[in-house]
């Protein structure tokens, strides 16, 4: 082993042993890093769950046009060529009232309630797929299309999915906002407790320098201090929002089943998992870099 | 072995530690800087260890110029030089083994290795026996000679020690002196200042005397 191989280790095993000595201030002051850390880290969790419970919804662009109960054949007609006359509709789908019956019987519990009706209290309607998305253009759709004869109503769905995709990327920069604050505050944290360990171990690095011991020497021990520290706070940020996404996941499973979308908590991948840790580790290691080289610089003014 | 060219050092704030001291010492010779306290010999044995820079004039060791050293390069040149500082500069807070094993530590020294040259100096001057005492438990004298041990265990070519008999009984000093003229006899280099006449009679060696950090000329050996 190569001497310098040789420093690395002993520095590595220092830290470890500085990290044993005082286990129940180790563990404190990981935990408090952890907390910073696992803020971040359920956010994205959070968000990714959002995002994933958005894609599995139809966002494509849609008008649905609902008839009156009283429209015949003739008049679902009439209103079929209004609608595809428009420029901006794409695709006119009609669905028939027996067919929409049917749907809602497979795919929700309210079977019992409707086949305990005597007639089906569902319309004939019209899925249009639209071109645009614009506010103005889809107004206007909407007021022409309602002012057809024996049209109900005309809503256009997919309002609330634009906007929740905006929710979501509106989401994703708090996320990163949240991450970088989170972040500096652990920097400062490590270094803080860094410092701390520099100043109790003044003598031993003054009566070191003295007898042939570099800056670089000097900081080794430390750097690896706050890279162990920073390391493993990552670690148990991704344990405390594991803990807690496997908590509220039972619950948010439970939901489901009211719902079309299916709801549920998408954790982090082990790549992502590892990258969290790293980005820890990275942290912890520049907050012991800055501490102890402002507190060598101040010992070594000779 | 060590030169030293027109030396000056000022501190900042105070008066002049060194004036324009011009010195050799030889490669395997023992030297004793001599004068009253505050004459510089404090100041000029740590110029010669590399412990500090001089303001002014060259100190050259080995041929190297330590002021043309970057401060990583000095610290490394250290390594080589043992040193015996006036206040020890012993870590209280570890045991006598362990303070002896900074140095190796430091050097990167594999723990076989280091372990068997600590042993050897803590025989050489006399402390294996309290290998795993703390510092605190050593007398005066003891303390001084870890410091010795601590300073040999790299086991250098040049040894410096500032004031080793300082504050010691006759008969500590006079072991601690006799330990420095053996090592000078295995041909380290040996450098140390003391205002102690017995200890100086003992030493036998040439002088370098110093009065208000400028040098008194030279006297013949006793």
């Amino acid at each position: 082993m190569s001497a310098w191989l040789r420093m690395h280790a002993q520095a590595f095993r220092d830290a470890m042993a500085r990290l044993a000595a005082q286990p129940w201030a180790s563990a404190v002051s990981i935990l408090v890093l952890a907390a910073a850390l696992a803020l971040p880290v359920i956010a994205a969790v959070a968000l990714r769950s959002a995002g994933a419970a958005a894609a599995g919804l139809d966002t494509d662009p849609h008008i649905n046009v609902y008839l009156a109960l009283d429209a015949t054949d003739e008049d679902v007609k009439r209103v079929e060529r209004a609608l595809r006359s428009r420029p901006d509709a794409l695709a006119v789908k009609f669905v028939p009232r027996a067919q929409a019956l049917q749907e809602l019987k497979a795919t929700t519990h309210l079977a019992e309630i409707l086949s305990a009706l005597d007639r089906n209290p569902l319309p004939d309607a019209f899925t249009v797929r639209v071109r645009t998305t614009e506010a103005d253009r889809v107004a206007a759709m909407r007021s022409e299309w309602s002012r057809l004869p024996k049209v109900d109503q005309v809503t256009a769905d997919f309002e609330w999915s634009g906007r929740l995709a905006r929710w979501v990327r509106f989401g994703d920069r708090v996320l990163w906002v949240l991450a970088g604050v989170l972040g500096i505050a652990v920097a400062f944290i490590v270094g803080h407790l860094i410092r701390l360990q520099v100043l109790t171990r003044r003598e031993e690095i003054e009566v070191s320098q003295l007898i042939g011991a570099t800056a670089a020497d000097v900081r080794r021990p430390f750097l690896y201090h706050g890279l162990l520290q920073g390391g493993l706070a990552g670690g148990a940020a991704i344990g405390l929002a594991a803990l807690l996404a496997g908590w509220t996941s039972a619950e948010l499973s439970a939901l489901t089943p009211g719902y079309a979308s299916e709801l549920k908590v998408v954790f982090l991948d082990s790549r992502e998992n590892l990258a969290t840790v790293a980005a820890a580790a990275a942290l912890g290691l520049a907050g012991a870099w800055l501490a102890v080289s402002r507190e060598i610089r101040r010992f070594s003014a000779r | 072995m060590i030169q030293f060219s027109a030396v000056t050092k000022r501190y900042p704030g105070g008066s002049d530690a060194l004036r324009g001291v011009t010195a050799e010492i030889a490669g395997g010779e023992m030297v004793a800087v001599t004068g009253h306290s505050g004459a510089g010999k404090s100041t000029l044995l740590k110029l010669a260890a590399g412990i500090e820079r001089a303001s002014g004039g060259s100190v050259v060791i080995n041929g190297q110029n330590l002021g043309a050293l970057g401060e990583a390069a000095l610290a490394v040149l250290r390594r080589r030089i043992g040193f015996v500082f006036q206040d020890h500069k012993l870590l209280y807070d570890r045991s006598c083994f362990d303070n002896v094993a900074l140095p190796l530590r430091i050097a990167g020294f594999p723990r076989s290795e280091a372990a068997r040259r600590v042993r050897a100096a803590l025989d050489k001057v006399g402390l294996l026996a309290r290998e795993k005492a703390m510092p605190m438990a050593l007398s005066g004298g003891e303390q001084q000679r870890l410091c010795i041990a601590r300073a040999i265990v790299n086991r250098p070519t040049v040894l410096i020690a500032d004031e080793p008999t300082g504050n010691l009984d006759a008969d500590y000093a006079r072991a601690i002196v006799d330990l420095f003229v053996s090592f000078h006899q295995v041909g380290v280099t040996v450098l140390l200042s003391t205002h102690d006449e017995a200890s100086l009679g003992r030493l036998g060696c040439r002088r370098i005397t110093l009065a208000n950090g400028a040098l008194v000329p030279t006297q013949a050996p006793a």
